[in-house]
């Protein structure tokens, strides 16, 4: 694996609460050139919120995120040509068809010639057949592949992508799947939010589990425990990571969560700010 | 009917209860009373609070619709009185291109929603059942025809009333343009009734060229190029005429239509219900942007598939050639704006110079809207925007350039309108014409660029209270969006001051909308607070 030594992403003492839910707290990550980042957790445990948070979508409360040594501007261009981002909120233009779309991405990208790479990643995602659609008349799934291919088609350091596995078939999970570990191998670096066992076991070099899972879920990413993926490809979690591993069974109750805060604080009730951050 | 009523005894059978003779598919009227059965009793308002309710409806509808009524009758009477060329030309020549025009709209609007819809609930329940579908629709569809007609008299009638016409004239034509609008709609049920629509489109078309063509000929003889010699009583006779021709295709329209109502697919059905449905929910939430967003998508959705095109160059001009791309594959936006620019010629025409600037400005920026798809899709969700290498900013002033220059090229053509040529219209030379123009055209387009890139109410924070109950924060100032930047550009030109403060208030404008990035200027200065902090921290820190 090509791992090197260059930070891609630092996120430091980040917190995001709703009123009187604190989603995260005092969340730091680091993340390097040829890591893959999984984050699990039952449903609104705030995978979607950290990653809304690491494009910009959203705004934290407190904290500080950088993304190849900026700060976190969601309409900084710097950060824009380096992140390609795959979350629930991709547009597309009613009247422009899906090749005209992943070419108009890799142009703008300064891309000369794209056509044989837009060709290549519309074969992968088994698009070719629909490549002169309108948006509107895809299928869930295919926008899926879309949106997807919209990340592929460009050049890029860091992937972040909620859910990718979503109304995918088992063939596109495991096509995606290979693709996500080729390119982490290549030295990107891969932030995603999965509830795929297979996709994380593949394609994870780390695993944060957010939130305090539901009764009899604790062994839902079986085999996939955080120490087995960490050990996988023989990787250390780095020393600030957002993730100190408490002991089993209080492992998925230590960080963020809504209504769940680090151990010890009671739920629903956001944890008074304070100054000595890591 | 239930499993206990089919059997006669043991566990139910579907396939006997196919078998049985005796079944018969309930008909429509017995399922809509069974509705209504079990609707009643479940009423939400008291009979009290609903009579009260009825009550203040009605009295605002009388007390608004009496202002209505009495500001269109003194307007009838003060131009009954005016008898210059430009006065009469518009009262002859105005309610045809009403006719047209309304007929054209009601076609337009028909193929769009079906003009036979039903709604995802019924599609599910009743249209699935054995039921005669044609039955079940024919009271709907004879609703919505006599909806358009009646939309339609009242839209013939103003016209017809606001340029002066007489009483006659005012009921005939009131009467003609609203058959129309009612054949219209008959017409586009009977195509639908086929699963055809190139008629209704064609139709569509040609309506409309007949009614921009009597706008042109109001133009022209309120001008003096043209002589509109029309003998005595010939437009109440035309207007009889038009009427009776409307009624022929009404009938016929209907008849057919109704033979063929039980032929529609279900599909079709429940998609015009859903339009309507996502139209209505967008028109609560007073989202205009988001009804034109359902109206397109939908578009997107008949087309279906397109001849892809290479794009070309790279960066930032790739978005710039795509734009004009997407303008090649939808040239009939450009009609609207080329229809518009008869808006300054019009009122020049009709010695309404003074409120020309205004009114084209107006005109022009609901013309533009069309054409700014591109800045729509990359300002609605920021997901697009965030995938190409550049500033918010920056992709704002790509997709604009294709408008900016349809708007550019607009205020040229526009600038003879602004010199004065009609009657009794205020004369100016060429540069002073050409900066009004530049400066309609300015307000025109940063009105559609504001239109375009305003955010819907945010349902999220807490809500506004009001006389009329809690509000979401920007509901109401929402609606004025584009019309305001209109105004504010064109009010030193309605105040007869220089055309150069226009152009220097559209710069600012221009400048907010496209230059400035608040958000990066935002989080820029919270950056440097955060620092300022720091250092203070260490300072006190040593001081100590």
């Amino acid at each position: 694996m090509a791992k090197g030594s260059n930070t891609v992403v630092r996120v430091s003492g980040l917190r995001r609460a709703f009123g009187s839910t604190v989603i995260l707290d005092r969340f730091n990550l680091q993340v390097r050139e040829g890591e893959a980042i999984a984050l699990t957790g039952r449903n609104g445990a705030g995978k979607s919120t950290l990653l809304r948070l690491l494009v910009g979508a959203d705004k934290a409360d407190e904290g500080t995120i950088e993304v190849c040594g900026t700060p976190m501007t969601e309409t900084s261009a710097a950060i824009r040509r380096d992140m390609a981002t795959v979350i629930d909120d991709l547009d597309f233009f009613p009247d422009l068809s899906v090749v005209e779309h992943l070419d108009l991405l890799a142009r703008a990208h300064g891309v000369e010639n794209p056509d044989p790479l837009v060709d290549e990643v519309l074969e992968e995602v088994q698009l070719v057949p629909q490549s002169g659609q309108l948006p509107g008349t895809l299928s869930s799934g295919q926008r899926r592949r879309l949106a997807l291919a919209t990340a592929f088609v460009r050049p890029r350091r860091l992937l972040i992508l909620d859910e990718p596995e979503q109304r995918l078939d088992v063939e596109g999970v495991t096509w995606l799947a290979n693709r996500l570990k080729n390119e982490r191998e290549q030295g990107l670096a891969i932030i995603f939010a999965s509830h795929e066992p297979r996709l994380v076991q593949t394609v994870a070099t780390r695993v944060v589990t957010l939130g305090a899972p539901r009764a009899g879920a604790e062994n839902l990413l079986a085999g996939t425990d955080p120490d087995e993926v960490l050990s996988a490809d023989g990787e250390t979690p780095v020393a600030d990571d957002v993730a100190p591993k408490p002991p089993k069974p209080q492992a998925a109750k230590q960080q963020g969560g809504k209504g769940g805060g680090r151990p010890g604080q009671p739920k629903g009730r956001p944890r008074p700010r304070q100054g000595g951050r890591r | 009917m239930t499993a206990s009523t089919v059997g006669s005894s043991g566990p139910y059978d579907p396939l006997e209860a196919i078998r049985r003779a005796d079944l018969t598919p309930a008909r429509p009227r017995e399922l809509k009373l069974m509705v209504r059965d079990w609707r009643s009793g479940r009423a939400t308002k008291k009979l009290s609070e609903a009579i009260f309710d009825g009550y203040v409806v009605l009295f605002g509808v009388v007390l608004v619709g009496a202002m209505i009524v009495n500001v269109v009758l003194q307007a009838q009477r003060v131009v009954a009185s005016c008898a210059t060329g430009p006065c009469l030309s518009g009262r002859t020549v105005l309610p045809w291109a009403a006719y047209a025009l309304a007929a054209a709209g009601a076609l337009a609007a028909a193929r769009l929603f079906g003009p036979v819809l039903a709604s995802a609930a019924e599609g599910f329940w009743m249209l699935d059942a054995p039921i005669r579908r044609s039955s079940m629709l024919r009271a709907r569809m004879a609703g919505i025809i006599a909806g358009a007609g009646v939309i339609c008299f009242v839209l013939g009638g103003l016209v017809s009333a606001l340029t002066g016409s007489t009483w006659t004239s005012i009921l005939i034509w009131a009467a003609a343009t609203g058959v129309a609008g009612a054949g219209a709609v008959a017409f586009a049920a009977a195509q639908q009734g086929a699963e055809r629509r190139l008629l209704t489109k064609l139709a569509t078309w040609l309506f409309t060229a007949l009614g921009v063509a009597a706008l042109l000929a109001v133009i022209a003889v309120a001008a003096g190029w043209v002589t509109l010699a029309l003998p005595t009583g010939f437009n109440p006779e035309l207007g009889v005429a038009l009427l009776g021709l409307a009624l022929v295709v009404l009938v016929i329209g209907a008849v057919i239509a109704s033979a063929r109502l039980g032929r529609i697919r279900r599909s079709t059905l429940t998609s015009g219900g859903a339009l309507v449905s996502g139209i209505s929910g967008a028109f609560f939430a007073l989202d205009l942007g988001l009804v034109r967003d359902i109206v397109v998508e939908r578009r997107a959705l008949e087309i279906g598939q397109v001849r892809s095109k290479p794009g070309r160059s790279v960066g930032l001009q790739t978005l710039v050639w795509r734009e004009l791309q997407r303008l090649g594959r939808a040239p009939q936006v450009l009609i609207a704006v080329a229809v518009v620019l008869v808006v300054p010629y019009a009122a020049d025409a009709l010695g309404l110079g003074q409120v020309a600037p205004v009114f084209s400005a107006l005109a022009l920026f609901g013309s533009l809207i069309p054409l700014m798809g591109g800045l729509r899709v990359f300002t609605r969700t920021p997901g697009l925007a965030r995938c190409l290498p550049f500033t918010t900013g920056q992709i704002k002033r790509a997709v604009v350039t294709v408008p900016a220059i349809v708007a550019a090229v607009w205020a040229l053509l526009a600038t003879p309108a602004f010199a004065g040529f009609g009657q009794g219209s205020t004369r100016r030379d060429v540069v002073a014409a050409f900066l009004y123009a530049v400066a309609v055209g300015a307000a025109g387009f940063l009105g559609a660029v504001r239109w375009t890139t305003a955010k819907g109410p945010d349902f999220s924070k807490p809500a506004i209270s009001t006389n009329a109950g809690a509000v979401p924060p920007g509901l109401m100032t929402n609606i004025f969006r584009g019309f305001d930047m209109c105004l504010l550009i064109t009010a030193p030109l309605l105040l007869n001051l220089s055309p150069v403060i226009s152009l220097v208030l559209a710069g600012i404008v221009a400048l907010f909308l496209l230059a400035f990035d608040f958000e990066a200027m935002r989080i820029q200065s919270e950056q440097q607070r955060k620092q300022m902090e720091a250092e203070r921290a260490k300072r006190n820190a040593a001081r100590k």
